[in-house]
């Protein structure tokens, strides 16, 4: 027994012997992530540019502050804050006296910004290396990358002016970064987006669901990259070359304004510019002529990540018209609020009011821009069981400031059974991030700053032409006037803080119509012409200086 | 009942020939070793009671037996014999047999014994022959204190271990420190073995043991003691043994305990009055507000119809607790065994919490032959977190204007309506949730001696397998305030872990020479796999969680997989020369397949330790006052390899992105990988001294210890233009330096009345060296050189500004009602410069107070603890009432120009400097106070009972404290934060119980 026993026990000592003798035994096996050298290959680097996609709506849907769309609005001349529905991060945005290096918008903005030109270059650095593909096919990734490199960086100079160049993935701790000049960050943008125009995909047909290249229609396209490089162009005071890229897109016969009704609500009251900003219209494929660029979403209750975070523009552009109360028909000692409504735009909760300027002053009366299908000013009690069903709301005392406040229809949408519901967090709705109304308004800039000033009118009346509204002469025709027009063309749908401080009017044009007394402007100065670099940065760049802007 | 007849005296007597004839061969075995002999037989008892475990030995040989649960112990000596009866614990008594056969033996307690066994890593020792710094958990804690969890226990009683219970969810475990914090990023909690086999890392949590089966806890603190265990040593090492069967006849045990708990400090809110004031004052500092006497439609037509609803007691309720735990242990000469069983539930004080366990354990020992022992540890546990919760935080934020239920009797969804933020607390308790963990651990071993010349040689086999399941599941409909048709959600994960070790050790003396060595060759290897699921959209709420394909869409499909490899040898040599002069040296080799792939995955943790016993000197010897007196010194190197698994390793995560309704899956880089990165080591060097005088009445230890970490496996945050926010690397230096000191006295040692204290101290102070390299801080991290790893660096509060003070040139911008921080570098603006170090976040000193008071058979312990000198942000005052939305803490108050409070802001204050509102979180808590009676040996025999004691108990008590907030020492979230969902308040819990023993 005792030999059995001991020829048992030798087999259990030499078992584990045999597990940890095993080759390889500590080499790490990972399995449920990718690895960046797994992604070389053609697919990995389309799957690569997806994620730029990804990431991009992540600027648009950020949702953990929900005052992220007011940021960009509030505090310049369009838009202000009722003291009770401001959430937190829009505040320096018009109490300018707390916007310091530690802002969180300017802080997100940054760390967006570089994480979108980390990851394209990764892409960019590989699509050079990829095996097996076409020289064309490795020119349209590089391209594809090369925009959203170039649109993170525009977004960065505009903001923050001079910022530290990084044109190759980062593959070790880097803690030395210093401020490149602004000329060699709008250089690296002009040859990105130059490179773009000419590699990228052209549009397809109107219908197609497909670009010219076959690939999805919201892939990015080169009129896209045209018209941020005329934004750069004229950013960089080089308003020939704008235009060039402008009349390109405006004589490419792709694109179309809207002139005539179209879509899912066509049959219903409406007007064409109505028609562009109903979701099931706002795409190219959906009929919406006008538009350029695009960033679709989808309910994500059947589409799986059909958005990212949980857009805020409706709850922030729509007016709390569900907060107002009417009398109980049957008990006087009730109340009963208004129910909210698909026709009203879902569940806003404004968390910001156009100023007066925008409300009363903008508008001719009878710019289609105007219409009630575009701005909404009544309301009506819609509850059943109140006394008032049917009446107008009144307009009057401090419900005009967020219950029943004029709003932009822009950003209205309610889906029934999702959280775009009765709730409404999150908003289910396409972004049209360029389309050709824009570009006849950088056209006309970039006129204007060659002195064509009849050109420029030419360009606006183009656009006035299709609202109904007046024409203008080449004597009207001054920056402000096209800051006017932008307003009421693009209103909150541009970012207008960006279009301020890159025609550096932020704190003039505020200072002019942002002029109520409740929740006004404080310490707006022309250091607010550029956002500080936020603190962190800062401080954890150890190895150089990563100098402030002035005044922070 | 009928088949324990056999418990009973006459039985006994009946089986005593049966056992005799059982050992026969064994009697004729030691034949030539033993002769003459008899058996004595006796019980050996403390003025507690009957004691278990303890040694009973035939002096000068190696007999040796222990007590069973009775006290019970049977021996065969020679009628010349000596016995020796020692226990951990107690005073040793050596009683010559003078021709007995039965001898009852009285040991007098002492908690810091020289001749007690401890646990050390890989084996025992005797507490004399022991270098290292170990710490033994008092077994009072252990026995008469009814905590659901081990940790719980540990709390407050051994110096040098901070154990800090940071939430009192039903079933919540605590978070454990031992000698203050090396590390920055790595794990920091100790390393885990129970009987020996690795817990920690197994995928075990520590609610998976059940504190009944305990026999005894040891802390490893020095390097010395630790190094054995590599790269898993830095933090310290806690060893739990569990209870084994002895030799003897069967012992029933009963344990079971009944408990009722409840709010152990209220944080009121606001009055309905005040709360209606608290608007009225928003409205005048906000201008745009909602007009109107309250800003909800709901609020206003229960403020006109006078209804109120207090929430706090809508949510709460008499919480009640009970445990049951049935032991049956014994054994023959060559069986013994350990069975137990139990059931612990546990209905919270806040409506919908409870924890419910099941536990059963087998420990099994055979003696196969005379050289082989096999054994089994066989454990099973089942943790229940079932049920839909009532959400605290809610309720202490809601409207005492709310509307509780709706017109057809369910609760009201949002019940400060058209206000969308806050639901209803109570909702919930309307939800279906499974929460449910298991752990299936079995472990055996095969021990062989060897005999001749290899005499003294042992090897060891241990196998280790555990299995743990969770499942995790929950619905919300409509019932539960949901909108879009209920809500699904699946998840489940198994974790699967092995390890087998291979000791080998030798013990032999030569003369004055005593020398063991234990060598180990082992291999770890664990892998977790989970899988999630969910649906929206059901028809009705029938199906609840059951049926995912019955919902109209499939949402969140989630899968994921790792490995985790340990391969380590280690070996150690004790020498001691005439128990006077003691050697240990350690060396362990550790490789983990965590660390980086530019790494040779592997390290050296080597370590020395000597010990002067100076009792052993004569010169000390002569000295009748000491009783005891032993000089420690121990330096070596341990290992913290504690980061989770492909940390270093450059990775993708899947993204998505819709393209004309079509979901497309991209990718986006991550993390930053670091192949480069390896554990990081600590080196301690620990000195200590053990000591006894006047007859042992003053014993105890003191301990010094230098800690010195480098090679920090930091998460260091990079600038975000890298396209990072941070990358592990190994960087930086950190020390740590402290004093323990644990002091047992006897007050009064009278025959009726005894009083005895005992004392835990423990100050750390924690550096940082260095970061870098460059002797620069890290503000961007909040890491100082100079300062602790955990500071809290933030503004300066000095007030609040008031109506007529004028800030231009202090704070341009501020409002009458903000918060005035000091302008530390005074150019006229708060700026980041402004910040400053306010001071640490872990305590400076924390120290245990045991006073145990014993009248005739009533004994009372009342145990108070305490927590000094560290500072925590506090989330309840930085969220104050959310812009005008939610009720508020009495304690907690506002600004008004009237009330001019010079520490809160006004309700229209916007934090957007996010100050954290640092608060001092020092505390003194009346942990536990334990009555307990004895009941005498007299009555025990009329009751035909062997022992039994009953107790009453009370834990937290009273918390002295300045801290504003449910508790000091509990971590609240706010609402969409962390666990928010989870807030819980402490319980106060007072307690019933008794431990029987069956004859």
């Amino acid at each position: 027994m005792k030999k059995k026993l001991i020829i048992f026990i030798g087999i259990c000592v030499s078992l584990p012997l045999f597990f940890s003798c095993k080759k390889n035994f500590l080499k790490e096996d990972v399995y449920s992530s990718l690895a960046p050298e797994t992604l070389g290959d053609s697919l990995g680097i389309d799957a690569s540019i997806i994620g730029l996609y990804n990431h991009l709506s992540t600027f648009f849907s950020k949702s953990d502050a929900q005052g992220w769309p007011s940021v960009w609005h509030a505090g310049t001349d369009v838009a202000f804050v009722p003291p009770s529905q401001k959430q937190g991060i829009e505040v320096p945005y018009y109490d300018y006296t707390q916007l310091n290096s530690t802002d969180g918008a300017a802080s997100f903005t940054w760390g967006w910004a570089y994480r979108m030109i980390s990851n394209a270059n990764i892409i960019i650095k590989n699509a050079d290396a990829v095996a097996g593909v076409t020289a064309a096919t490795k020119a349209s990734f590089g391209a594809e990358a090369r925009f959203f490199r170039a649109y993170a960086y525009n977004t960065l100079a505009t903001l923050f002016g001079k910022v530290p160049l990084v044109t190759e993935p980062t593959t070790t701790p880097k803690t030395n970064y210093t401020r490149n000049s602004l000329d060699e960050v709008n250089n690296l943008i002009i040859q990105d987006l130059t490179f773009a125009v000419a590699n990228l995909s052209d549009v397809g047909g109107f219908g197609s669901k497909t670009n010219a290249d076959g690939k999805p229609a919201a892939r990015a396209n080169k009129w896209q990259a045209a018209q941020l490089l005329a934004e750069v162009y004229l950013r960089a005071n080089k308003p020939d070359l704008a235009e060039q890229q402008t009349a390109s897109i405006i004589n490419s016969g792709k694109f179309a304004l809207t002139n005539a009704r179209y879509g899912i609500r066509a049959g219903q009251p409406g007007d064409p510019f109505s028609d562009m900003f109903i979701y099931g219209n706002e795409r190219r494929y959906q009929g919406n002529k006008e538009a350029i660029w695009v960033l679709e979403e989808e309910n994500i209750n059947t589409v799986p990540g059909g958005y990212t975070g949980a857009p805020q523009q409706r709850r922030n552009w729509g007016a709390a018209y569900y907060q107002v109360t009417d009398v109980d028909k049957n008990d006087p000692t009730k109340t009963v609020t208004m129910n909210i409504a698909d026709s009203l735009g879902g569940r806003g909760i404004a968390r910001m009011r156009l100023t007066d300027w925008v409300v009363y002053g903008l508008y001719e009366n009878n710019d289609m821009r105007n219409s009630q299908y575009n701005i909404r000013r009544k309301y009506y009690y819609n509850n059943t069981q109140g006394k008032n069903y049917g009446l107008q709301v009144p307009y009057t005392g401090p419900d005009t400031l967020f219950k029943i406040a004029p709003n932009t229809t822009k950003w209205y949408d309610f889906i029934a059974n999702n959280t775009d519901g009765t709730f409404g967090f999150a908003m289910t709705k396409d972004f049209i991030l360029m389309r050709l109304g824009e570009t006849y308004l950088l056209q006309a800039e970039a006129q204007f700053k060659q002195g064509k000033l009849a050109e420029a009118a030419a360009s606006i009346n183009a656009l006035r032409t299709r609202a109904g509204a007046s024409q203008v002469t080449a004597a009207q025709i001054n920056l402000d006037f096209i800051l006017d027009e932008r307003a009421r063309e693009l209103l909150a749908e541009e970012n207008r803080r960006m279009t301020l401080m890159r025609t550096g009017t932020l704190v003039t044009r505020t200072q002019a119509y942002n002029k109520q007394t409740i929740n006004p402007v404080v310490g707006l100065t022309n250091k607010n012409l550029l956002l500080p670099i936020p603190q962190s940065e800062i401080d954890l760049n150890k190895d150089a200086v990563l100098e402030q802007n002035p005044g922070y | 009942m009928k088949d324990c007849s056999y418990c009973f005296p006459d039985r006994v007597v009946k089986m005593a020939p049966k056992h005799r004839l059982f050992f026969l061969p064994l009697f004729l075995f030691f034949s030539t070793l033993v002769f003459a002999q008899q058996t004595v037989r006796g019980k050996v008892t403390t003025v507690d009671g009957v004691l278990a475990n303890a040694t009973v030995q035939v002096k000068g040989t190696t007999t040796t037996v222990q007590t069973d649960e009775a006290g019970v112990f049977s021996i065969s000596a020679k009628p010349n014999d000596v016995l020796v009866v020692t226990s951990v614990g107690f005073n040793a008594q050596e009683i010559p047999v003078s021709n007995r056969t039965s001898i009852d033996v009285k040991l007098s307690a002492n908690s810091q014994m020289m001749t007690d066994i401890v646990v050390v890593g890989y084996g025992t020792q005797k507490r004399s022959d022991v270098t290292g710094s170990v710490s033994s958990v008092p077994k009072t804690r252990l026995t008469e204190l009814p905590v659901t969890n081990i940790l719980h226990a540990i709390e407050g009683s051994v110096a040098g271990v901070n154990v800090s219970q940071t939430s009192s969810v039903p079933g919540s475990s605590a978070t454990v420190l031992v000698r203050g914090q090396n590390t920055i990023t790595a794990g920091t909690g100790p390393y885990l073995v129970v009987d020996g086999v690795p817990f920690s890392k197994t995928g075990a949590v520590t609610n998976d043991i059940n504190p009944n089966d305990i026999a005894s806890i040891e802390v490893l603190k020095d390097a010395s003691a630790t190094a054995i265990y590599g790269v898993n040593g830095a933090n310290g090492v806690i060893l739990i043994t569990t209870k084994r069967g002895l030799t003897g006849k069967p012992v029933i045990r009963y344990n079971a305990y009944t408990g009722f708990d409840n709010l152990s400090n209220w944080l009121t809110p606001l009055s309905p009055e005040a709360y209606v004031q608290k608007y009225a004052d928003y409205k005048a500092q906000v201008p745009s507000a909602n007009q109107g006497v309250l800003p909800n439609n709901f609020e206003v037509t229960n403020y006109n119809a006078g209804h109120t609803v207090d929430w706090l007691k809508e949510v709460t309720r008499q919480g009640i607790m009970q445990d049951h735990n049935l032991s049956v242990s014994g054994g023959s000469k060559d069986v013994r065994y350990y069975l137990s069983g139990d059931y612990l539930q546990q209905k919270g004080a806040v409506k919908g919490y409870q924890y419910r366990r099941i536990s059963i354990r087998s420990n099994l020992d055979i003696n196969i032959t005379d050289f082989l022992t096999v054994g089994t540890n066989l454990s099973f546990a089942n943790n229940n977190y079932d049920g839909g919760r009532a959400n605290f935080y809610l309720a202490a934020a809601m409207s005492p204007y709310g509307t509780e239920y709706n017109a057809t009797g369910n609760y009201e969804i949002y019940p400060m309506s058209p206000e969308l933020l806050y639901m209803n607390p109570l909702l919930g308790l309307n939800s279906d949730r499974t929460d449910r963990a298991s752990n299936l651990t079995g472990n055996g071993y095969a021990e062989v001696k060897f005999g001749g010349v290899l005499k003294g040689l042992k090897y060891r086999l241990n196998g280790g397998y555990t299995y743990v399941p969770t499942r995790f599941g929950s619905y919300a409909g409509r019932t539960a305030g949901n909108t879009q048709g209920g809500v699904a959600s699946l998840s489940t994960s198994e974790t699967t872990n092995w390890t087998i070790e291979n000791i080998l050790s030798y013990t032999r003396d030569f003369g004055v020479h005593h020398v063991d060595f234990t060598g180990l060759f082992s291999a770890q290897q664990r892998d977790y796999f989970t899988f999630g699921a969910g649906s929206i959209g059901f028809i009705n709420d029938e199906l609840s969680f059951n049926r995912l394909e019955a919902g109209s869409s499939l949402t969140g499909n989630t899968s994921y997989r790792d490995k985790y490899d340990l391969l380590s040898q280690m070996g150690r040599i004790n020498y001691s020369y005439q128990s006077k002069y003691l050697l240990t040296v350690t060396a362990r080799r550790d490789g983990s397949s965590v660390m980086g792939a530019n790494t040779s995955k592997y390290g050296v943790f080597p370590s020395v330790a000597l010990g002067w016993n100076m009792m052993n000197e004569n010169f000390i010897r002569n000295i009748s006052a000491v009783n005891a007196l032993k000089l420690r010194g121990s330096y070596g190197k341990s290992g913290n390899e504690a980061i989770s698994v492909y940390q270093t390793i450059t990775q993708e995560g899947t993204v998505r992105y819709p393209f004309g309704g079509i979901s497309t899956v991209g990718v986006l880089a991550s993390n930053l990988g670091n192949a480069n990165l390896h554990w990081e080591t600590s080196k301690t060097l620990n000195i200590g001294l053990d000591f006894g005088i006047l007859k042992n009445r003053i014993n105890g230890s003191i301990d010094v210890y230098d800690t010195k970490t480098e090679g920090l496996l930091l998460r260091r945050n990079l600038p975000l233009i890298t396209g990072y926010s941070f990358v592990l690397d190994n960087l930086g230096k950190t020390t740590n330096h402290g004093i323990e000191l644990t002091l047992n006295t006897e007050n009064i040692t009278g025959r009726n009345f005894r009083w005895q204290t005992s004392i835990v101290f423990a100050a750390n102070k924690n550096k940082i060296v260095d970061l870098y390299g460059d002797q620069k801080s890290d503000v961007g991290n909040r890491w100082f050189i100079g300062q602790p790893i955990g500071v809290i660096y933030d503004y300066k509060l000095v007030g609040v500004w008031q109506a007529g003070e004028d800030p231009s040139k202090w704070d341009p911008g501020a409002k009458p009602g903000d918060l005035k921080f000091a302008d530390i570098n005074g150019d006229g603006k708060i700026t980041s410069d402004d910040k400053v170090i306010q001071g640490q976040t872990t305590p400076k000193w924390s120290g245990g107070l045991t006073n145990t008071f014993h009248y005739k058979n009533f004994h009372l312990n009342v145990f108070i603890q305490t927590f000094q000198g560290a500072l925590k942000n506090n989330v309840t005052l930085t969220y104050a009432d959310e812009a005008g939305r939610m009720n508020i803490p009495v304690a907690t108050g506002y600004w008004t120009a009237a009330n001019k409070s010079q520490t809160r802001p006004s309700l229209a204050y916007t934090n957007t400097r996010g100050y954290g509102y640092p608060s001092d979180n020092s505390f003194t808590r009346i942990k536990d106070v334990t009555l307990s009676y004895v009941f005498s040996q007299g009555l025990l025999d009329k009751l035909k009972l062997s022992s039994l004691t009953i107790y009453a108990s009370g834990r937290n008590l009273h918390t002295f404290t300045k801290w504003i907030g449910w508790d000091p020492e509990n971590n609240y979230s706010f609402r969409g934060s962390g666990d928010w969902t989870n807030n819980y308040p402490l319980t106060r819990e007072i307690v019933f119980g008794m431990n029987v023993a069956l004859r």
